[in-house]
């Protein structure tokens, strides 16, 4: 029994994990490539379970089949916001203003949700989904599993695009040097406005898998950032690796505390890791000192 | 150099006499509403310069102040509690600060020697992480009643209405911060503080106790900020963990700063002064919507204004009166 | 560094903010015209529990424009006053709230519709109390609110502690007799008072309380406590929890195939969203029921319950909930105290909702001395989620069905 409970609690965490990860990726990547903290990134993994449950209502496409487009609409929506608003924090070098736009920015979003979609609970369900399986005496919950499949698949791909192309590499060599990036011919400002798409894009992304594992509300993105903060703080900045790390530590001590110290303390475990991880390894797990860390 | 400030004028010793008697007019003339909006700038003022005493100088920017806020509430609430009915209202209030001063000061020390060693924006997310702790905490032990709450005595003052009286012991508090923050300023700590903001490491190699200014900074903020706390939770009357341990607390502390200009005196409490007369005044009966506008306030502001509007004041007359003062760059 | 000026700059700056604060002072208060009632007070729109506020306020809205388009406003001492809706938005932020509470107090509202969230409610109070103002409100139910001796503020919930007296009797009324019970309950004010509340009164009727399991504030993951339930598995399990919570839960006891016997959701199948969320998994939760449609009652605003339904379904897309009809409510009780009153000074209609006992179209109101519902009239009755629809299944002369016990596995149900 034991072990089942014990096996049980392992598998839950790392299923939590997987989703964790995906939904910190974008954060990771605008905080290693930008040195930009992006307190809007809860706003888009929301955004992109409001835009599934938009599509479902409006054309009945099912959420998981609506990835492609979510990821599309929050590319261009996060390279909008970076263009006209973040740039010129940026450019002034300046980590505190564009903490306060970026707040900014998740006001006005949110506020644009309850205008459109309302302040109620919302969920989204989708044919696609697994159904719960038993391995053992482990419970695999089918949503979860489905969710967890879809992060690793967005992970992979992610890792991909930034190891094996051309607009990866000249991401990574941002992350590392924008000057010297800048100095070898690449286009810096395209490059970050690429950058905060493709986060806010992973970040729609994984507000449908969120958003088919549990309900929500527009008051939920405070939520998804601190988790963000907290992973990408476990794993290390600016890579898939970290982030995929991070999330399944994160789920890990999630899962672990609740089950066997009480089911009221995994927040304080959670932060008390972000804080023991600062204080020890200030760089997470993968240790990437990128921009964010000066 | 910054360390480098002139006397401060008569003039100057003038027009601050001059505004601190009519901070002490007002409560006789302005209505309840104005003296609540009227708290909430010197309270929230009070705390954004108190947030200035270690982010204005350097670049260690806290993100988690609602944690010193909350314990300081919590402190001098379970010690209220403790003493009971029996003990006078003003005198539990009086141990209460001390005791919250007391607890922050041990939970600042045992705190900021990790934390200090971090920069940038790995302190910002450890203080940040901290005070998320703290409010679990207080929720989660029932000892700290954090989640159900509990009642705190009225402070009644013969001839003083409730909100007058907690307007002056407000007005106390920031002028206890200005104070605290305009000697340090012009003492060794300031010097070497800025120093630190401008480059720890030279600074350090320079010979300035970085470690032992950094601390103490952070220290005197902390307990000013529990302070706060103390009075803040006395004048509501009711508390739980979520009247204090507020992550907008925290934010709102650097906002302020900002929209003023951090590193400033007067800076921080305008800043307050006018995010709070936009949100509570201006926008104050928008049932939905006000979030946007604020939202889209703060983006122009930052974008228009990134030294605050202080900064933006200067520069605008340094241009118009032509002179160059190279190092005047406010940082 | 040129501090001559910055200071100067610094002094203008906070000169001009404060003469734009006298000057807005100047400004004309929304002046109190003979012949109007109005009516103050706050609601969380913004923030985690908006979507509670948002049912309120329309329940306000609808009441007063009914009341002013279709009756032309109250007849109060032989003079006719139309109604007024003066609602801010106080985000949950104590500071905020108080200070707009305050304004509308300087303004002469004498009456206020309160907010929900004992931090929120009780500093608002104090104000409302001292000013001589009177409260009514359909959202706090904290036990702190009604025992600090304010006189001035009504609520139409039964204090927490006493939420439980009808679920109780419920529970001792289901057959065959469950033996065991489990408590979920998340470490916010609400959920943890109802859930003492719950398991104490559990314990008086002899049901063996398992496991209270307390969660985070926000649910997210449920997991370690449902696997908790599964090794021990009680015949009744009561969450505590708000709406989006006890859906979280809901949700993942059925994808993790944890089955009790009966599952009791406080908040939460009240909701249509909840029900469509689950669709027919939802069959066989049971709920505590402050008011249901296919309760009818007379109403001396709207008539009846039902015409009450068609005015707010004619006038609203919003679908309504209990709080929607509960804040209707209240303004109705109000007028009813303000007729018996004959007055429209606070503190005769305070004295006057002391001493009300009528019906309206949310059930019978009838404040306990310390202002909150009566726990028996204006005690929850318990619902039933049966072939998509709520039924209420106890008390027995109210129940429109039986109840259905050991409900169906997850599995079983579709």
């Amino acid at each position: 029994m034991t072990g089942t409970l014990f096996l049980q609690t392992l598998v839950d965490g790392l299923i939590l994990g997987g989703i964790f990860s995906l939904s910190a990726v974008g954060f990771s990547l605008i905080f290693g490539v930008l040195g930009v903290v992006n307190l809007s990134h809860g706003i888009f993994v929301l955004l992109g379970a409001y835009l599934g449950l938009a599509l479902k209502e409006a054309w009945g496409i099912d959420p998981l089949m609506a990835i492609p487009l979510v990821f599309g609409a929050l590319f261009v929506l996060g390279g909008l916001v970076q263009i006209t608003l973040v740039s010129g924090a940026v450019r002034r070098g300046s980590l505190m203003s564009s903490l306060l736009i970026t707040f900014g920015v998740s006001l006005m979003l949110r506020d644009l949700i309850i205008l459109v979609f309302g302040p109620d609970v919302q969920s989204l369900s989708s044919s696609w989904l697994f159904d719960t399986f038993r391995i053992g005496g482990v419970i695999v919950d089918g949503a979860r599993a489905s969710g967890l499949i879809a992060s690793l698949l967005s992970l992979g791909l992610l890792s991909y695009v930034l190891y094996r192309s051309k607009v990866g590499r000249a991401m990574r060599a941002t992350a590392q040097q924008d000057f010297a990036a800048g100095l070898c011919g690449i286009d810096v400002k395209k490059i970050y406005a690429m950058t905060f798409g493709v986060s806010a894009g992973f970040a729609g992304v994984s507000g449908i898998i969120v958003g088919l594992i549990n309900p929500f509300t527009p008051f939920d993105d405070t939520h998804w950032t601190l988790n963000a903060f907290v992973t990408v703080v476990l794993g290390g900045v600016g890579s898939p690796v970290g982030a995929l790390l991070g999330g399944l530590m994160l789920g890990g001590i999630s899962t672990f505390s609740s089950q066997y110290v009480g089911s009221l303390y995994p927040n304080v475990f959670i932060f008390g890791a972000l804080l023991l991880m600062l204080i020890v390894r200030p760089n997470g797990l993968l240790g990437n000192a990128y921009k964010g860390s000066v | 150099m910054r360390g480098f400030h002139k006397p401060i004028s008569s003039r100057q010793w003038g027009l601050s006499a001059l505004l601190l008697v009519g901070a002490v007019a007002l409560p006789f003339v302005a209505s309840p509403f104005e003296l609540r909006l009227a708290q909430q700038i010197l309270l929230f003022g009070g705390l954004a310069v108190a947030w200035n005493l270690l982010g204005g100088f350097t670049t260690y920017w806290s993100f988690g102040h609602a944690a010193f806020f909350g314990l300081g509430a919590f402190a001098a609430g379970l010690l209220g509690q403790q003493l009971g009915p029996e003990v006078p209202v003003a005198l539990r209030l009086v141990l209460g600060l001390l005791f919250a001063m007391a607890v922050t000061l041990a939970a600042a020390v045992a705190v900021a020697l990790p934390v200090l060693r971090l920069r940038g924006i790995y302190f910002a997310i450890a203080m940040l992480a901290f005070a998320q702790i703290l409010g679990e905490v207080s929720k989660t032990f029932d000892v700290f009643q954090g989640a159900i709450g509990f009642t705190l005595p009225i402070l009644k003052v013969p001839g003083l209405a409730k909100v007058q009286l907690f307007y002056f012991l407000f007005l106390v508090f920031l002028m206890v911060c200005i104070g605290l923050f305009v000697v340090m300023r012009r003492s060794r700590l300031g010097v070497g503080l800025t120093c630190i903001g401008q480059d720890e490491d030279t600074a350090a190699m320079l010979g300035v106790p970085t470690e032992r200014y950094k601390l103490t900074a952070f220290v005197i903020s902390a307990v000013l900020t529990a302070v706060g706390g103390v009075l803040y939770s006395y004048s509501l009357g009711f508390m739980t963990a979520d009247t204090v341990f507020r992550i907008d607390i925290s934010l709102n502390l650097i906002l302020y700063s900002m929209v003023g200009g951090i590193g400033t005196v007067a800076g921080p409490i305008i800043g307050a002064a006018i995010m709070i007369l936009l949100t509570q005044v201006v926008l104050g009966d928008l049932l939905d919507l006000h979030m946007l506008v604020t939202g889209a306030v703060l983006v122009a502001m930052v974008t228009l204004a990134p030294k605050g509007l202080i900064g933006l004041v200067r520069d605008m007359r340094r241009r118009r009166e032509e002179t160059t003062v190279e190092e005047g760059a406010a940082s | 560094m040129n501090k001559q000026i910055s200071r100067r700059t610094a002094l203008g700056l906070l000169g001009a903010t404060m003469t734009s604060a006298t000057a807005l002072r100047a400004m004309p208060a929304r002046a109190a015209t003979d012949g109007v009632i109005r009516f103050g007070g706050s609601l969380g729109m913004s923030g985690r529990y908006a979507e509670t506020g948002l049912n309120i306020r329309h329940g306000y809205e609808t009441a007063i424009k009914y009341i002013n388009e279709e009756k032309g406003g109250v007849q109060i001492a032989g003079k006719t006053y139309s109604l007024e809706l003066g609602i801010v938005d106080d985000a949950s932020d104590p500071a905020r709230a108080t200070t707009l509470i305050q304004r509308q107090v300087d303004e002469g509202v004498d009456f206020f519709l309160g907010s929900y969230g004992s931090n929120v409610v009780l500093p608002c109070a104090g104000i409302t109390e001292a000013a001589g103002k009177v409260t009514v409100q359909v959202g706090g139910s904290a036990d702190q609110i009604f025992t600090q001796g304010y006189e001035n503020i009504f609520g139409f919930f039964p204090r927490a502690s006493r939420a439980w007296v009808t679920s109780i009797e419920f529970f001792k009324s289901i057959e065959p007799k469950p033996k065991t019970v489990s408590v979920m309950a998340t470490n916010s004010a609400f959920s943890k008072l109802n859930a003492q509340a719950a398991a104490a009164g559990c314990k008086e009727i002899g049901l063996e309380v398992l496991d209270v399991l307390e969660l985070p504030e926000q649910v997210t993951d449920s997991s370690s406590a449902l696997a908790t339930l599964r090794a021990r598995t009680p015949d009744i399990l009561i969450t505590t929890t708000v709406d989006q919570n006890s859906l979280v839960i809901a949700r993942q006891m059925i994808a993790t195939e944890t089955n009790v016997p009966l599952l009791y959701q406080f908040l939460g199948p009240q909701l249509p969203a909840y029900r469509e969320s689950l669709g027919a998994k939802a069959d066989g939760v049971v709920m505590q029921l402050p008011w249901d449609e296919s309760l009818e009652f007379t109403d001396p605003t709207f008539g009846d319950t039902q015409s009450y339904i068609d005015y707010y379904n004619a006038t609203n897309d919003r679908p309504f909930s209990y709080h929607t009809v509960g804040a209707s409510s209240c303004i109705t009780t109000y007028i009813e105290a303000m007729k018996a009153a004959g007055s429209v000074d606070p503190l005769a209609v305070r004295d006057a909702l002391d001493a009300i006992d009528i019906v309206t179209a949310f059930g019978p109101v009838n404040f306990t001395e310390d202002g909150d519902g009566d726990p028996i009239l204006m005690g929850a009755k318990i619902g039933q989620v049966q072939g998509g629809e709520i039924k209420v299944v106890y008390p027995e002369n109210l129940r429109t069905a039986e109840t259905l016990y050991p409900t169906p596995t997850w599995a079983e149900k579709g």
